[in-house]
């Protein structure tokens, strides 16, 4: 067993196993961040988390510069929120094809196979589907509350094959035991057969966006947490709307089809649309991320163009601004201590004289004024010092 | 839990006679041990009626044999005649959890009978016990009458040691100062010898 009584050479040789602490500059949807907001962020994220609970289907804008951690944002909220919240990351990139069958993925991941049972359950007790036998024993009568579902919500939804698909599958889940199995795959969102489709009585599985969006209603409203959908880099609309003006090109595909539209602005149009019906959910929350203001200007343009709702319904947006200059300091400690907390070594700095080793408390200041407080920048750099440390020996003097 | 007086409907040892009509989970515990379940019950002029309801119990089929039973009909009692020892109506916030807690009838180790039949029964000559049996089974739809009390759970476990053990109960008895209570345990541990008896409720009498 080694002693170490040099505890900052303690500490140097943990980084020796070729460890940056700061080894992640872009925060994405999918690994969680498991950092907390600065300090001068907490006030921001007061006031988002009261608008969200003193508002209802919103279209709220978060405008900040690329790196100034929207993205970080969603995480936080995740964490804040998980009590009220069932909350949704979809980047446009990755979920325009098949918008809903994606969005509902997303949504049952992030809701829980125990949720989704409770929900079914919930349902099914409210259309009487199971009625008491001698007042203690439950019994299923399946006709019943099929009959009643439907006349319930007949007039909710436009696609009545869609919902009669989605009643059959929850009925099914809850008051068929033969029909269980294949209904809850259906409910997770698998892909169906016609053999498992005939089985459970319904046409198409949630690859059908009506069946992916009546589903994804049914859940979102019947859900006990209330629902936010967090649609990262919304910029992205506007690009495919202008792609056709920008973009130079030897062929024009209007000299074969005919079509006066580009494909992306079909695309980008279709995305609208599909927002738009989200409006029809209750109890649905959607934030958008954009870089600028000048970005707000054009999506406010296009929704007056393709859909007044959508601009009826999006709020005066909220600005997530750059770190302040304290920031950097608590961002530098919590990121280290999650560090040794990680490498379970969590009590290594704790008696040493300069609380920021191997950096001090100057450097720390430069590297902020250089990246002028763009938070992306200074993880930059201080992995850039971590990597002189750990590859180089380059040491910083307290 | 003390039942609220709207719950008593009748209890013949403090002489409570709430008259009205009842919907609900009802059960009657009759003086000579059987036990009534009801879902609606009509209380007029000391008259209990009851339009369908599931009594259980044991019989005596032939000398020194006796026969779990079950049946569904329709009751009428005259409460002069000193048949029914109490008749309460679970409140709805216990029904409730027993619903949420029970397991589906086709969890795939339960057991499910067909018919009713008698799991145990303690009497002075006519002993049954199938304990041993069922021992590590998880049988479905049993009702205990127990010392002072009765047992209405979701299912019941037979032990290593042949006890039985409940899980999502009702109980229904009278406490030390003969007051009617009820309450939900997720979980009861009852002493074979305790128990008068238990019956399985069968699928085909619930259908």
């Amino acid at each position: 067993m080694l002693l170490w009584e040099n505890t900052k050479l303690k500490f140097l040789k943990l980084f020796k196993i070729k460890i940056n602490p700061f080894n992640n500059f872009v925060a994405t949807g999918e690994i969680k961040e498991e950092l907390d907001f600065v300090n001068s962020r907490k006030h921001f994220m007061d006031s988002i988390s009261k608008f969200i609970d003193e508002n209802q289907n919103f279209i709220l804008p978060i405008i900040g510069d690329i790196g100034v951690g929207k993205t970080h944002l969603f995480w936080a909220l995740k964490k804040k929120l998980k009590e009220k919240y069932n909350i949704i990351y979809i980047s446009l990139e990755n979920i325009y094809r098949k918008f809903f069958y994606n969005l509902y993925s997303e949504f049952i991941e992030e809701l829980g196979i125990d949720n989704i049972r409770k929900i079914t359950q919930k349902l099914c007790n409210k259309w009487r589907g199971l009625e008491k036998k001698y007042g203690f024993f439950p019994i299923p009568n399946i006709e019943k509350a099929k009959s009643n579902a439907y006349s319930e919500w007949k007039d909710e939804f436009d696609s009545p094959s869609a919902l009669n698909d989605i009643i059959n599958v929850i009925i099914s889940h809850q008051l068929d035991p033969y029909k269980r199995i294949d209904a809850e795959d259906y409910l997770l969102g698998e892909l169906m057969n016609i053999r498992e489709l005939s089985m459970l009585d319904v046409e198409n599985d949630l690859r059908n966006r009506n069946n992916a969006f009546t589903m994804l209603k049914v859940l979102i409203e019947n859900s006990k947490l209330g629902t936010i959908i967090f649609i990262d880099d919304f910029d992205k609309l506007i690009s495919l709307m202008k792609e056709e003006e920008e973009i130079e090109t030897f062929f024009d595909s209007s000299w074969l089809y005919g079509s006066e539209e580009s494909s992306d602005n079909i695309v980008a149009k279709n995305i609208l649309d599909k927002i738009a019906k989200l409006q029809h959910i209750k109890n649905l929350k959607k934030i958008i991320t954009l870089n600028s203001k000048i970005s707000l200007i054009e999506i406010k343009k296009i929704f007056r163009q393709e859909n007044l709702d959508l601009l009826n319904h999006l709020k005066e947006p909220m600005f997530l601004s750059d770190f302040q200059e304290d920031d950097i300091y608590g961002f530098y400690q919590s990121t280290i201590q999650k560090f040794l907390e990680s490498i379970d070594s969590k009590k290594t700095l704790a008696n040493l004289k300069n609380s920021y080793y191997p950096m001090n408390e100057n450097t720390l200041k430069k590297i902020y004024h250089r990246s002028k407080g763009n938070p992306r920048d200074i993880i930059k750099k201080l992995i850039r010092e971590f990597n002189e440390i750990i590859y180089h020996d380059k040491f910083i003097n307290d | 839990m003390k039942l609220a007086s709207k719950n008593i409907i009748f209890d013949s040892v403090k002489n409570i006679r709430t008259h009205g009509k009842y919907n609900g989970s009802i059960i009657v515990m009759c003086k000579n041990e059987h036990i009534i379940l009801t879902d609606s019950l009509n209380f007029v002029d000391n008259i209990i009626e009851i339009g369908k309801g599931l009594i259980i119990g044991f019989e005596t089929m032939i000398s020194n044999k006796r026969e779990a039973f079950s049946l569904s009909s329709n009751f009428k009692f005259d409460l002069n005649n000193d048949a029914l020892d109490y008749c309460v109506q679970i409140p709805e916030d216990l029904i409730e959890k027993f619903d949420n807690e029970r397991f589906s009838n086709e969890f795939p180790y339960t057991i499910n009978l067909l018919h009713s039949a008698g799991l145990l029964l303690n009497e002075n000559q006519l002993r049954i016990n199938h304990l041993d049996f069922f021992k590590g089974e998880i049988l479905k739809n049993p009702i205990a009458l127990i010392h002072n009390g009765i047992c209405i759970a979701d299912r019941v476990v037979i032990d290593e040691s042949s006890n039985p053990i409940f899980y999502g109960t009702l109980i229904i008895g009278r406490n030390k100062k003969d007051k009617l209570s009820v309450s939900y345990e997720s979980i009861v541990n009852v002493m074979d010898k305790l128990i008068k008896y238990i019956i399985i409720i069968g699928i085909e009498t619930i259908k």
